[in-house]
């Protein structure tokens, strides 16, 4: 089975601050995958560093086989992203940047349209297409975020804590729709959220200070530790009750 | 897909952006207002129009030069803002490469900017057609300088930019940089008779100074002779020397940081 996602080695610092430390992990084709830990752990880091944003102090990312360090568009031509709460260019509609970033990834006319319309109503923003992201909530924009990862049909998803600012309602479609999705694509998912992983992935990497604690299926997890909340909670060293 | 036409795209999209903001229109209007005031305010004040065309050119030429600082405007957000304001998380993650994303944004500031100098220019001729029935050839050297003096502060503020963690400090920055540090150091190279010819400012100067010099204006508004010490008319050979070199120079560094830096 190919591993979409390969993480060797991964050594990040900022400044003199150890943000990632050696961490690896590989993630197969189609598995979903969940990245937990508590505050500062790494995640967001990791991520970035998949998605091109950071450079590691060491070590390296592949996005199927290609080093993202090395050759970037190549890499990120296979993924669809979302990082923390992304922010729009709030003088263009919803419609025109989806337009934007999917011609920006070779999709034209017809075929870019008809999908532009199927990503918009699959996160309900049918409404808002073309209406300035100016008047957006952060919810509505978190909507368009998931849109535009979705846009291209990526193989691979990367998305960090992708339901934040989703109102309840929000929160349960996204998840139905990332878990439709799950099926036929390769997700890596940062989350603090237990439930959501667990509903989502069917394994998880638990992080701490930048090292990799656990990594297995939830049900192993489970077994091992009676739940998934207490493997968290044990594994990062927060006190139980 | 090429790089080529990755470009086209992020170039056409970044143009949409700026016509679609407030601020080009307000720039639009302040180099009208500018241009209005000298065909109000010279006559008014003075013996009428200046006699020779050539004086009222380079007044009215304020207006181009006016809206040439309007690229800070432009610029100042196009590379800062990305990582400011977090859009970098969506645009960086597409596969195209930054230089293509830096080129883009600088030919979309630069089309709008030309668009504002084009205006300033249309009403410099119409004004100078009605009042003196005749345009001066200098008038398209003023528009050329001032189309290189506006490609040497964009890539200045593209450097500015790129370097900047938030947009509103880069324009700061390279306001102070361009209307105060140089001019404070070209005033005081000019008085003590050193050469000027590099300073940004005086290469701005160039947009009216292609009219006949300092001379022209002091003795076309009157005032001839009263300059406490000796002005030097810039070369414009060297000022569009120096101007290229801006131009290259702060748009390859910004290239370079952009390229380099982290959006955490």
């Amino acid at each position: 089975m190919s591993e979409p996602i390969v993480i060797e080695n991964l050594t990040k610092y900022y400044n003199k601050f150890l943000a990632l430390d050696n961490l690896s992990l590989r993630v197969a084709e189609n598995e979903n995958v969940g990245l937990l830990g508590p505050n500062g752990a790494g995640k967001s880091t990791t991520l970035k560093i998949l998605c091109g944003l950071l450079r590691a102090s060491s070590g390296a990312a592949y996005i199927d086989g290609v080093s993202v360090a090395e050759k970037p568009e190549q890499a990120l031509s296979r993924i669809g992203v979302i990082v923390e709460t992304p922010e729009f260019y709030p003088f263009l509609t919803p419609e025109e940047t989806l337009g934007y970033l999917g011609r920006l990834r070779g999709m034209r006319g017809d075929e870019l349209k008809r999908r532009i319309k199927e990503v918009i109503q699959l996160v309900r923003l049918e409404d808002w297409g073309t209406v300035k992201i100016e008047k957006f909530s952060r919810g509505m924009k978190q909507r368009l975020a998931l849109a535009q990862t979705l846009l291209h049909d990526p193989p691979v998803l990367i998305l960090d804590e992708p339901a934040l600012g989703l109102d309840p309602r929000g929160v349960v479609e996204f998840r139905e729709i990332i878990e439709g999705m799950g099926k036929e694509k390769t997700i890596f998912f940062a989350s603090h959220q237990l439930v959501e992983v667990t509903q989502i992935c069917n394994q998880v990497a638990i992080i701490d200070h930048g090292r990799l604690l656990a990594y297995d299926s939830i049900a192993a997890l489970e077994k091992k530790y009676q739940s998934l909340e207490r493997a968290y909670l044990e594994l990062t060293e927060a006190p139980l009750d | 897909m090429t790089e080529l036409e990755k470009l086209r795209i992020v170039a056409g999209y970044e143009f949409l952006k700026h016509i679609r903001r407030r601020r080009l229109y307000v720039i639009l209007g302040l180099t009208v207002i500018a241009e209005l005031a000298v065909l109000i305010l010279v006559p008014v004040l003075g013996d009428g129009f200046p006699d020779n065309v050539m004086v009222m050119a380079a007044l009215l030429s304020v207006g181009p030069s006016l809206a040439t600082i309007g690229a800070i405007f432009f610029a100042g957000d196009a590379i800062a803002g990305e990582f400011e304001n977090k859009t970098g998380y969506i645009l960086f993650t597409n596969p195209v490469r930054r230089i293509t994303l830096v080129i883009g944004k600088y030919l979309a500031c630069y089309a709008s900017v030309i668009l504002l100098i084009l205006l300033g220019y249309v009403i410099v001729c119409i004004s100078l057609l009605a009042i003196y029935g005749s345009i001066p050839i200098e008038t398209l050297s003023s528009f050329g300088l001032c189309l290189l003096y506006a490609g040497s502060v964009l890539s200045v503020t593209f450097f500015f930019s790129s370097i900047s963690k938030g947009a509103m400090g880069a324009t700061v920055i390279t306001l102070v940089f361009i209307m105060v540090i140089s001019g404070i150091i070209d005033g005081i190279l000019m008085m003590t008779g050193q050469p000027h010819w590099f300073m940004l400012s005086t290469n701005g100067d160039t947009i009216s100074t292609v009219y006949g010099g300092y001379e022209l204006f002091m003795g076309g508004m009157g005032g001839g002779g009263m300059a406490p010490f000796e002005m030097e008319t810039p070369s414009i050979g060297l000022s569009v020397l120096s101007m290229a070199i801006y131009l290259v120079v702060g748009f390859l560094l910004s290239i370079w940081i952009t390229k380099r830096r982290q959006l955490a």
